[in-house]
């Protein structure tokens, strides 16, 4: 499967969630790990698309591509829009997700969804290339 | 393809959410939102079985829903898919929103 590449903006999440899909597929992940890594890739790819690019006012493309092997599949999300460090996000607390929704902030729960839903997370930015890499293991 | 429709019907703001709600089509249900609160609903019940796939950005307009209808207007979510659900109670919604397989009138 090759690599996706589009410009980086909200018309490209459909595409990036098929592209994700189909390599859950290949990797004959269960039905409830394939929708938490596509869940999570939306989920980063929105963040890069609106945060990255839109409000650091950049425009770009945003790429995917997957490799697997035995064990597990790994997807790398590339941009080179603002770099942000997911990982550096504070969950919500118990407190927070405990709040009733009329006292609710809005916003701070889709990396929280993101990263609880999948095996494997790393993020790194070199040379104004960001890479989100999320992996899944496979299934025996 | 995303779709939301309302209408409402003896009070209560009945929407049908179909299938995926991402922050691209998370305006659309926003709006079907604003155009039901401007009714004064006393309920509101969301159809969810054909919905199937829903991002944080889905989330935000529930909690904009909750915020927007006041405390009082009880959100009802009907036939929410298993991953839906599970996005729902991990981010705490099923202490606010009433979350049911199906949809009886009383």
């Amino acid at each position: 499967m090759e690599a996706l590449q589009l410009p980086a903006t909200l018309d490209a999440l459909g595409p990036i969630r098929d592209y994700v899909s189909e390599a859950s597929k290949k990797a004959g992940l269960e039905r409830k790990a394939a929708y938490n890594l596509k869940l999570a890739i939306d989920e980063i790819a929105t963040n890069v698309i609106l945060h990255g690019y839109e409000e650091a006012g950049l425009s770009g493309e945003i790429k995917i591509s997957f490799e697997m092997n035995d064990e597990k599949i790994v997807l790398v999300l590339e941009d080179r829009g603002k770099p942000y460090d997911s990982r550096r996000h504070e969950d919500p607390s118990e407190a927070d997700l405990e709040l009733p929704l009329e006292e609710r902030a809005i916003g701070g729960l889709g990396i929280f969804l993101a990263l609880k839903g999948v095996d494997g997370f790393d993020y790194q930015s070199e040379n104004g290339n960001n890479r989100n890499v999320f992996s899944m293991n496979r299934p025996n | 393809m995303f779709q939301s429709t309302g209408e409402i019907i003896d009070g209560v703001a009945k929407i049908t959410l179909k299938g995926e709600l991402d922050a691209a089509a998370s305006g659309q249900f926003k709006d079907t939102i604003e155009k039901m609160a401007e009714q004064n609903p006393k309920k509101v019940v969301m159809f969810m079985e054909e919905l199937d796939f829903m991002a944080s950005s889905g989330l935000r307009v529930l909690i904009f829903a909750k915020q927007k209808m006041g405390a009082g207007v009880d959100i009802h979510l009907i036939g929410c898919q298993e991953p839906v659900l599970n996005s729902l109670e991990m981010s705490g919604f099923h202490h606010s929103v009433y979350l049911q397989e199906t949809y009886s009138e009383v």
